[in-house]
């Protein structure tokens, strides 16, 4: 039996792939060309102020980072299958805030219970968003972007309510926890880039990041081949709001109370890295690599400014550029694939 | 209708609507063991509608399917493809964004073994050389390699697509014009993987707009149109034109 | 092939449009609710003939509106007369409140009001819809912040700003246990560069370490966005800049709001730079705060804060009213009082007794 494929089309297209010198292909890759800016970003800050390269504001980095990373990483999952999740900022706000209601009730008992029980409430919270976003996208048969905007109003609506607008409680005990312990890094911190690097291992080698894929990339190819779209997507929700919650108890750590507005306007902050990392918003493709360097590009972006005494309003600017450079790179590497 | 045993899968007195459309009404047709059938109408006739439904994508509003005689309700379409019947979608079951490999084996993955594949963890080797071995042994040649099915040419994606539905099919193959977007000589090829599916035993329901094609390669010819059966015949009874005529409405005499 | 494609890509431009039109319908109806609210307290307060004052503020759920709010009613309780509170739970925003201020102006002759205590959330905007008010004989007083023109304004209360920022700087001065001479390095932990409360408090605050502590060096200002994570990382990083090993060792932190304060507080207790009760000395850095939210409080008698400058909304509630209830009853201010009173800040220590404390402390509802 002959071949459907042309062989000289098929090898036209082989060529380019394989005669290409490794730098050439380097280059053509987007997390590599990220990398290599935020490294010439972070010269640029240290030659300015040499405090940038101490293992000090390392450590200050590595806090913030964590702050933003779990956003980034559960908002790269929910891109990947086409969505958006606009709730996890104020879940980072309600689920330090709930969590820090629940540890306020169990202050007699030791420092571990009190945080471990924190941080299964606050997990809690945020896979309870998860529920009720996939809940209105399923059932109330809402667009990700306007079901996840209810509970983000919702959310943000629900700390006012609990907390009177004042931060609750003071915890000295959880504030000291995210001091740096190993060389920069904090314990929480630690944890908070083994979840970031098992999430990695899963969306780009398991089955489970497979269907994320598959979904984002042709829903009704998905479901023909039997993948549970609705199952994936509400998985995907909750793994969002779970890992927000994660992020709400390390932000109730580094302030020592729950704020009502600890993570106000991080989802735009988490989706802008997401947008740089290279993902593509309509679904179907990402990569969690990108993610992760896009948000350490944002948290030494905004930690240089504040070196420089620039006002906070040019790092939204800032902000805006990364992203509006990202996605031009990725348009022009896009057409340029596509003439070849 | 073949011969004496049982079809291999049929539908019985099937109908459908979209809310005021009435898409097919009471439509049967089977197809057996070693058969080609054609599926040939106008545009908007109800043909990918059937597919659908055969494929377990649509429930019937009524009527039954019966798998080698035993009728079967498909919650999805996962349940007609354990079942054994493959099918290839008019409107691309490929998800572009996915490489060749893993689209070949979506929603069948290869997981490691032991405690990785328990978690999930894909054997994108082993998958990416079955899916090339695949696609070879149907006559199809595309690298199954980190290509994305999206880089591929709209022929290509075609030749995946039904290299995917052949290696898989194991009773019955439905292909939703599958010569779409192929040139003359790849639009045989097509016609050749049919006739060994066919030598496989496999039951192959085509459904094309090219009347050659349909002419030359099935045994028996079904002419729904707006969502009827108006003739089913063995192939021998059609010439082009009364074809095209039973089609259109437009030839007198063959109801 | 393609079609499915498409097609799934097509409801983007939908989905968006859909968003717009679901929040633009959102809004609408929050606003619709907020009007139909004000209509029925007003209408229903008024059916007995008793003075009627109605206090508009920025953000209710906030604490130090609450406090506000609990000033007014203990007064109006007192004088007998109806309170009609309003605001937007939680938006400061010139957008939503005007829709309420123009549906209390807008009752019916029979259920109007007898009187206007408004906070205005933006210096103009709110201007025209004053002028209606006045038009219809509904005297208006401004609370906290003010009108840009006083002109149809009968009386403004509000807290000393300024004067507070000075109260801070003395405060900061005194535990880093200032002495003429030397040199103090300190940074101010800010929420806009452009905030009102926060350049008055500022300007303040610079004019007192002018006039009276020429050794204080302000290093650099960091701005929080309202955001207490953003403070947090502010400051840990001038912490890090200005480590106690540097040639430029911090002293002495302003924060000028209660986001910040928060911001501040956990950033020295991370950095173990935090005073206790008894030293702040070399090695700590002093901490002024302002706004008496009750964690901040708590954080006083352990010395985290070496003051919080606090301002007094239930003071300002219970002026504004009696202000009002008087210039109905009488058609003048009360005797003594100004068109314009200014409350001063009060500076909370750790030494204050807890009666003290608590009085100034910001209630939650
Ligand atoms: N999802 C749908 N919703 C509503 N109406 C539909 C839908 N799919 C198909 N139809 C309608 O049902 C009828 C049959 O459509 P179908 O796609 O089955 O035709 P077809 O024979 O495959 O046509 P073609 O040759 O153009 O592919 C048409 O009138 C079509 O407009
Ligand atoms: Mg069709």
């Amino acid at each position: 039996m002959s071949i459907i494929v042309d062989p000289v089309q098929e090898s036209s297209f082989e060529k380019p792939d394989r005669s290409q010198l490794w730098y050439r292909r380097l280059l053509a890759n987007q997390q590599f060309l990220l990398l290599l800016v935020t490294i010439a970003i972070f010269v640029f800050f240290a030659f300015n102020r040499h405090v940038f390269a101490s293992a000090g504001e390392f450590g200050n980095n590595v806090t913030n980072f964590c702050t933003l990373v779990l956003l980034g990483v559960g908002e790269t999952y929910v891109i990947a299958t086409g969505g958006i999740d606009l709730s996890v900022g104020s879940t980072v706000s309600l689920s330090g805030v709930v969590g820090a209601i629940a540890m306020e009730h169990l202050a007699m008992h030791s420092e571990l219970l009190v945080l471990s029980v924190g941080t299964v409430v606050c997990i809690g919270i945020g896979i309870l968003v998860g529920v009720v976003n996939s809940a209105l996208i399923h059932y109330a048969r809402l667009v990700p972007f306007v079901a996840t905007l209810v509970t983000w109003g919702a959310g943000a609506g629900m700390c006012l309510v609990l907390t009177g607008g004042a931060p609750i409680g003071q915890n000295s005990g959880a504030i000291a926890l995210t001091v740096p312990k190993i060389w920069i890094f904090s314990y929480p911190a630690l944890i908070i880039i083994a979840i970031t690097f098992v999430a990695g291992l899963f969306l780009h080698l398991s089955r489970f990041g497979r269907f994320t894929f598959a979904v984002g990339s042709n829903a009704f190819a998905a479901r023909a081949v039997g993948i549970n779209v609705k199952r994936q997507v509400t998985s995907v929700y909750v793994l969002s709001g779970a890992l927000a919650g994660i992020t709400g108890m390390f932000v109730y750590m580094r302030l020592g109370s729950g704020a009502p507005t600890a993570g106000t306007g991080q989802e735009l902050i988490a989706i802008a890295a997401v947008v740089i990392g290279g993902a593509r918003l309509t679904g179907g493709s990402a990569r969690l690599s990108g993610t992760v360097i896009a948000a350490w590009m944002i948290t030494i972006v905004s930690s240089g400014l504040i070196f420089m005494n620039v006002s906070p309003n040019y790092n939204q600017v800032a902000v805006a550029l990364l992203i509006a450079t990202a996605a031009t790179a990725q348009a022009l590497r896009k057409s340029a694939r596509q003439s070849s | 209708m073949t011969s004496n045993s049982t079809p291999l899968y049929e539908v019985r007195s099937v109908s459908k609507n979209y809310g005021n459309v009435v898409a097919l009404r009471n439509v049967s047709m089977s197809v057996g063991a070693g058969e080609i059938v054609g599926l040939v109408g106008d545009n908007g006739a109800g043909k990918s509608t059937l597919v659908k439904i055969l494929s377990g994508v649509y429930s019937p509003d009524s009527g039954e399917l019966l798998v080698e005689g035993v009728p079967h309700v498909w919650k999805s379409p996962h349940e007609a493809m354990a079942a054994g019947v493959e099918t290839l979608y008019q409107d691309s079951g490929l998800a572009l964004d996915l490489t060749i490999g893993a689209n070949v084996f979506l929603g069948r993955e290869k997981v490691k073994k032991g405690f990785l594949g328990k978690l999930g963890f894909l054997d994108q080797k082993a998958m990416d050389q079955e899916a090339a071995d695949d696609l070879e042994r149907t006559g199809i040649a595309v690298h199954a390699s980190k290509r994305t099915v999206g880089q591929l040419s709209g022929g290509q994606r075609q030749a995946v697509a039904i290299g995917r539905a052949v290696a898989w099919a194991q009773k019955v193959i439905i292909l939703d014009e599958p010569t779409n977007h192929l040139g003359a000589r790849q639009a045989g090829e097509v016609l050749s993987v049919m006739k060994a599916a066919k030598a496989r035993g496999l039951g192959v329901i085509f459904i094309s707009h090219t009347l050659p094609h349909v002419l030359e390669v099935t045994d028996r010819i079904i002419v729904l149109r707006l969502g009827s059966v108006v003739r089913n015949a063995p192939t021998s009874e059609f010439t082009a034109e009364s074809l095209l005529g039973t089609i259109t409405g437009l030839h007198v005499g063959t109801e | 092939m393609n079609k499915e494609s498409l097609t799934s890509g097509a409801p983007t431009r939908t989905r968006w449009t859909g968003a717009k039109a679901v929040v633009a319908a959102s809004l609408a109806v929050s606003s619709i609710a907020l009007v139909g609210l004000g209509s029925a307290s007003v209408a229903g307060a008024s059916s007995s003939k008793k003075i009627t004052i109605a206090f508009v503020v920025g953000a209710e759920a906030d604490p130090f509106f609450i406090s506000m709010n609990a000033g007014a009613q203990a007064e109006a309780t007192k004088l007998h007369v109806d309170l009609i509170w309003q605001g937007n739970p939680s938006q400061y925003s010139p957008s939503t409140q005007i829709p309420v201020v123009q549906q209390v102006t807008t009752q019916l002759a029979s259920a109007k009001p007898s009187a206007l205590v408004l906070g205005p959330t933006d210096p103009k905007a709110l201007e025209p819809y004053v002028k209606v008010a006045v038009k219809k004989h509904i005297p208006v007083f401004n609370v906290d912040s003010q009108d840009a023109s006083l002109k149809n304004i009968t009386g403004f209360v509000t807290g000393n700003n300024a004067q507070g920022g000075q109260a801070a700087a003395d405060a900061l001065a005194g535990a880093m246990g200032y002495t003429a001479g030397k040199t103090y390095n300190v940074v101010v932990g800010m929420t806009s560069p452009t905030a009102t409360t926060n350049v008055l408090r500022y300007d303040g605050f610079k004019a007192e370490i002018a006039k009276k502590y020429p050794g204080i060096k302000i290093l650099a200002e960091a701005y929080s966005q309202s955001s207490p994570t953003t403070a947090n990382t502010n400051i840990q990083n001038w912490l890090t800049e200005y480590s106690q090993s540097s040639k430029t060792p911090l002293n002495g932190i302003f924060a000028i709001d209660g986001t910040n304060a928060e911001g501040a507080a956990s950033a020295l207790q991370a950095g173990g730079l935090a005073c206790s009760k008894t030293v702040c000395g070399s090695g700590h850095v002093a901490l002024v705060g302002y706004d008496a939210y009750s964690s901040n409080v708590s954080l006083l008698s352990s010395g985290v804060f070496a003051a919080l400058i606090a301002q007094d909304p239930y003071q300002e509630g219970i002026d504004s009213v009696f202000n009002a209830y008087t210039y109905l009853k009488t058609g003048k201010l009360p005797k003594g009082v100004s068109k314009t009173t200014t409350l001063p800040n009060v500076t909370l220590l750790p030494t204050s007794n807890s009666t003290f404390l608590a009085k100034y402390t910001y209630a939650t509802a």
